[in-house]
């Protein structure tokens, strides 16, 4: 076992451990510039920036969908290079995009993700039922997914992320453009996987969602983490009161805070 | 099953699930397409042209129709199925999967395969409904057509991957593919051919291909069979090597 251990050789102390990640495009982007991360196994990590700023380069990295140009990551204790095959294993990613396959129906969706982690037939049987009913996706699992509504492909990936069981569940802005009924519904089910001990990257827009779901929040920008604690923590750091406008003094549009616009109008 | 298995299973069963799902394109339509170049090349010009080296000119050509319709479909399959999967994005399931370079690669590789197989295994039937087709060396038709469906199954995995847009695959194969085929002597011998014609068919690795399978079908040959063979082992091995570096490089794959 390769893996490395916590100090006293038990579990690994991290769910992720990213040391200094460098990720330069062909074209000479350099879209991470060094960024250190530790996500403790069973956290719910909020990570928040401006387009652009890294965000989806970042989960590519952990999840094999690019090659870092330097540094370290490792997936609860595994290096995403090196043992690539254990670290994956323990990742379900729901990326920002659909990416569904156009040729397959829901549920063979879920069967054929779970096949590609080695899950037995039964087990994908019973899993992919399981997450069928839990996503309101029974009645849909015969049609193709290319005729699913975006709520429906949202809760597909979603679903099809959580097929093979991972211990790092990364959402990347899962309730982009979803009503506010199906975010609600998947914030409740990502806070109960979270209980039951998946821990969660999510990426998000949405600050209130950060606010309310994430146990710890980084900022990220221009490739670079430039704050990282509780809301709490980064809005103090910030001399702010809320985390939103701590987020807008991340990005220099501070003019747009709300208790700013609030004293204009008074 | 182990886990790997299961993994590599999958990831063909994915691969034969899209051609079948879609199988009046992939299966009917190249099938149809065999059927008409047997009638109007095999009984309208047959008519016409009796015998080649003492076989009959249906007969011949048959043979050279069973390969082309394994080679395009192996090639069609995998460089239109990677290049649809890289478009709607749907290939990052694979990629991020614990799925190593080699079994993604042997799961695409065999998924056209498949389809190439099917589809020569109908026309093989079909054919010997029609004449008395027969197999005089199965000893090396099977390995020649083996290799030959792999052959361009693989390379329909490297035109896939390196393709950015759809125009890229039918270049391929319109441009480069198919002429090569159809003057490699699938409808004619190329003994016959005038100056500099039958010497630059040399030049033509599918003629070596075609002798090949025809050699072992009728028993007759224009290229020496050990030497063909061994250069399409060669070949085979090569672009296999190839496309496995492509894989574990992520060349076009990852970001």
């Amino acid at each position: 076992m390769n893996a490395s251990l916590s100090s006293d050789g038990g579990a690994p102390a991290s769910a992720l451990h990213i040391e200094d990640l460098v990720k330069r495009y062909p074209t000479g982007v350099e879209a991470l510039r060094g960024v250190s991360l530790d996500i403790a196994p069973g956290e719910l990590f909020g990570l928040l920036g401006p387009n652009g700023a890294g965000k989806s380069t970042l989960i590519h990295c952990t999840t094999g969908l690019a090659q870092p140009t330097s540094g370290t990551i490792r997936v609860f204790g595994f290096d995403a290079i090196d043992r690539y095959a254990d670290a994956r294993q323990a990742v379900g990613l729901a990326p920002q995009e659909p990416n569904l396959d156009w040729f397959l129906t829901v549920e063979e969706t879920l069967d054929y993700h779970a096949g590609y982690f080695g899950m037995p037939k039964r087990e994908r049987r019973e899993r992919s039922k399981e997450l069928l009913e839990t996503f309101s996706l029974t009645e849909k699992r015969d049609e193709r997914t290319r005729t699913l509504s975006g709520g429906m492909k949202r809760r597909l990936i979603l679903a099809r992320a959580m097929m093979h069981r991972p211990r790092l569940l990364i959402l990347d802005e899962p309730t982009a453009g979803v009503d506010v009924e199906l975010r609600l519904e998947l914030w409740h089910y990502v806070q109960r996987i979270n209980q039951e001990g998946t821990t969660i990257l999510l990426t998000t827009h949405y600050l209130e969602e950060a606010e309310q779901l994430c146990d710890r929040i980084a900022f990220i920008a221009e490739g670079q983490i430039v704050g990282l604690g509780t809301s709490q923590e980064l809005a103090a750091s910030y001399d702010v009161e809320t985390l939103e406008d701590a987020y807008l003094a991340l990005v220099g549009r501070k003019e747009l805070s709300r208790s700013h616009v609030e004293v204009t109008a008074s | 099953m182990s886990a790997g298995q299961i993994r590599l299973f999958t990831l063909w069963r994915r691969e034969a699930n899209r051609f079948m799902k879609i199988k009046k394109q992939t299966i009917g339509a190249p099938l149809l397409e065999t059927f008409l170049y047997i009638s109007v090349f095999g009984a309208a010009l047959g008519t016409r042209i009796d015998q080649l080296h003492g076989i009959d000119y249906v007969v011949f050509v048959i043979p050279g129709l069973i390969m082309m319709a394994w080679s395009i479909n192996a090639f069609t399959n995998n460089s239109s199925s990677i290049l649809q999967q890289k478009f709607q994005g749907a290939i990052q399931d694979q990629l991020s999967s614990p799925a190593s370079p080699l079994e993604l690669l042997l799961a695409f590789a065999f998924g056209g395969f498949m389809r190439g197989l099917i589809v020569a295994a109908l026309t093989f039937t079909a054919a010997s409904f029609l004449v008395d087709l027969p197999v005089e060396h199965v000893l090396v038709l099977i390995p020649a057509l083996f290799l030959v469906g792999l052959f361009f199954s693989l390379l329909g995995v490297v035109i896939g991957i390196r393709a950015e847009q759809f125009d890229d695959v039918a270049f391929a194969q319109t441009f480069v593919l198919q002429p090569l085929i159809f003057l490699g002597g699938v409808f004619y011998s190329a003994s016959l051919l005038p100056e500099p014609f039958q010497t630059l068919t040399h030049f033509n690795p599918i003629y070596y291909m075609i002798n090949l399978v025809r050699y072992g079908f009728l028993g007759y040959s224009e290229a020496s069979i050990a030497l063909s063979l061994l250069a399409l082992t060669a070949a085979t091995t090569a672009l296999f090597l190839l496309n496995l570096r492509l894989f574990t490089r992520g060349y076009r794959l990852r970001a």
